[in-house]
């Protein structure tokens, strides 16, 4: 350091030399915040990445379904001449219909010449009762295409036993989620029995053995071919009640189920739409995580006043005399807040490498979660952005918790300290 | 500018501490100190030496009247200009030295023309070590401050004052801290500065044989001056 040049930033390196445990301790605490925040804020969005890809890998991009029981508005109101005058109709019923997509694969012909559309899956779904010797448990099964329902969903990727094509290749085959085979206690090849609300029982073959990630999801599903499917539900082989679709461009999702529901005349749910209760949750997750970063860099923040004020107090004849010689106020500011903002820096760059350092060790150790979602590792999101935005927030932290000591210095009366002496 | 045209100059000067009762601690002081001079303010505690040696120097802005420095009317000036002049053309040395004690002398000595940022490094250096030698300091120079003695520490204080070459040089009792053998190598070395740099120098004080041997006495009772 050129003490010529630099009086101001010379001064405030040595005061800091003078208080270094002090300095330390100050420092660590914005390196603490610091690496929590890139800790913090990398496991949420880590996880939530991580969730939402799962959710996404099992959520069409699109769901066109059959939303029966809407309550229409009364035929009458539509009739012109009726307008501008009172319409009561009571007890309206919906029609019973069955919650069929009529001319389905119809639909599905349109959709396949659309542009934005890279696959599409006709679906039957229905509740079901699994029974393997005295085990019975109440699930859902999936009828599919299985090959067009695998570019939609990686089923095959998901596979922990078995494969896709035996749904093709066995006529009654059945592919158990994990968590569902381990219910029932069923292992590849064993013979089974799917019971449906209507009371058709149909046996089959455990052909594979998926996992999706989504725990609740993994204990209930199993898949079948559409054509089981329809047996199960008595119905003819055009029957399906749902048509799901991916698209090249997920973020196109809401505008484009906009425009089939228009189109079709049927109820189109996006991915976004379908989990808007789980991004409801992130936000407050992320919110509470932010507001527990801040306050810890807040607390660092206090950390570096309390030293910038003892430093002040010590040095008040230093700063006295500063003045008297002619330093104006600004350069007096500038040396505390060059101190705040040396802790800041170093502190921050030190907590910058602590919080990846952390990342990489927690992110290799094996967890295997199984909850909401089953991981095996922890993700973290170490996007450049959190240490960009982390080390701006220290660095505003520190500026700010140096700023008002430093204005305080700098309006010390020397005069005042030089007469108590 | 007239070989002794005065430096500094009141006129009506007047300063009052504000509280429940206000105290009247400067009178009507009209003084003028010319160019060259070595005098002493002298007076009991409490009667305003001090307090007129910080307003005369700009430290205290707090005063009605005027107070004319080098030609310029100081009460018209901005703080910033105010810290500019006290660096140009003032040189302080108090009671306590109050050298940077983490600093060596050479760069306690220096901090005033780094301030200024008139002269080069090598300049400033060089002037250092000058005002350094003339002190009988020299050997000291990159000694930290707060190795050396009280006398030393005071001699290092006056090298820091002169180091800008300031147009007049304050003392607030610079040697109210010193045994008697230090006092009178600070007097002889405001007297050699006086001598030989023809340096005018303003010096508070209660050391009654200090006082006696500068070119005036100015005397301070109640915040008047009862005798110049």
């Amino acid at each position: 350091m050129n003490f010529r040049k630099t009086p101001v930033i010379r001064i405030a390196f040595t005061h800091l030399f003078a208080k270094k445990r002090q300095t330390i301790v100050a420092m660590l605490g914005v390196t603490f915040g610091i690496a929590i925040f890139i800790f913090q804020a990398g496991l949420m969005s880590g996880f939530q990445s991580t969730f939402i890809e799962q959710t996404v890998n099992t959520t069409a991009n699109i769901r066109i379904f059959n939303e029966s029981n809407r309550n229409e508005p009364s035929i009458l109101s539509r009739i012109d001449t009726l307008k501008g005058q009172w319409v009561v109709v009571r007890n309206q019923k919906p029609k019973e219909e069955q919650p069929r997509i009529r001319n389905g694969y119809q639909i599905i012909s349109m959709l396949e010449k659309e542009q934005e559309v890279e696959g599409i899956s006709p679906f039957l779904g229905t509740q079901a009762i699994f029974k393997l010797g005295v085990a019975q448990v109440s699930g859902r099964v999936s009828g599919v295409d299985i090959v067009r329902e695998n570019v939609l969903f990686n089923v095959e990727d998901n596979m922990t036993q078995g494969t896709i094509l035996s749904l093709q290749t066995i006529p009654n085959g059945i592919i158990l989620g994990e968590g569902l085979a381990e219910l029932l206690g069923a292992k590849m090849n064993d013979n089974m029995t799917v019971i449906s609300p209507l009371g058709v029982q149909l046996e089959m073959k455990v052909v594979g053995i998926n996992r999706s990630g989504l725990t609740e999801v993994d204990k209930t599903r199993a898949y079948i071919n559409l054509r089981n499917a329809q047996k199960l539900m008595r119905v003819d082989g055009s029957y399906i009640t749902d048509i799901n679709i991916k698209l090249k461009d997920i973020d196109r999702a809401e505008e484009l189920a906009r425009h089939y529901e228009k189109k079709f005349g049927y109820r189109a749910l996006d991915w976004k739409e379908a989990n808007a209760n789980i991004f409801g949750i992130f936000k407050i997750q992320n919110m509470i995580t932010y507001l527990i970063i801040s306050s810890i860099l807040i607390v660092s923040g206090f950390g570096i006043f309390n030293i910038l004020m003892m430093i002040i107090y010590e040095k008040m004849g230093d700063i006295a005399i500063l003045k008297a010689i002619g330093f104006k106020d600004i350069d007096i500011r500038k040396i505390f807040l060059t101190e705040s903002l040396v802790i800041g820096f170093f502190g921050g760059l030190l907590g910058l490498l602590l919080g990846f350092t952390l990342q990489k060790i927690i992110g290799s150790i094996k967890m295997d979660i199984k909850g909401f979602v089953s991981l095996e590792y922890l993700r973290f999101n170490s996007s450049a952005a959190f240490y960009v935005f982390a080390y701006f927030f220290a660095l505003l932290v520190t500026a700010i918790a140096g700023y008002i000591p430093a204005r305080k210095a700098s309006r010390i009366d020397p005069i005042e300290i030089i007469r108590s002496k | 500018m007239m070989e002794n045209a005065p430096i500094i100059q009141t006129r009506d000067l007047n300063k009052y501490y504000r509280g429940a009762v206000d105290f009247h601690a400067l009178k009507n002081i009209n003084l003028s100190v010319p160019t060259g001079q070595f005098a002493a303010i002298v007076g009991a505690s409490g009667s305003g030496k001090s307090t007129l040696l910080y307003v005369l120097s700009t430290l205290d802005t707090d005063y009605e009247g005027n107070i004319f420095f080098d030609g310029e009317d100081l009460s018209r000036l901005s703080k910033n200009r105010q810290a500019e002049i006290r660096n140009e053309k003032i040189g302080f040395v108090f009671q306590f030295h109050y050298l940077l004690p983490e600093f060596t002398v050479l760069e306690n000595v220096s901090l005033p023309a780094l301030r200024l940022g008139r002269y080069s490094d090598q300049e400033i250096e060089a002037r250092a070590y000058e005002k350094l030698r003339m002190l009988g300091m020299e050997e000291h120079a990159l000694k930290k401050a707060n190795k050396l003695s009280g006398g030393q520490q005071q001699r290092v204080a006056i090298a820091r004052a002169l180091i800008n070459d300031p147009r007049i040089l304050f003392g607030d009792e610079p040697t109210g801290n010193l045994d008697s053998k230090n006092s009178a190598v600070v007097f002889d070395i405001f007297q050699q500065l006086k001598e030989t740099l023809r340096q005018t120098i303003l010096v508070v004080t209660h050391d009654t044989s200090f006082a006696s041997r500068t070119d005036r006495i100015i005397t301070l009772h109640d915040g008047e001056i009862v005798s110049a």
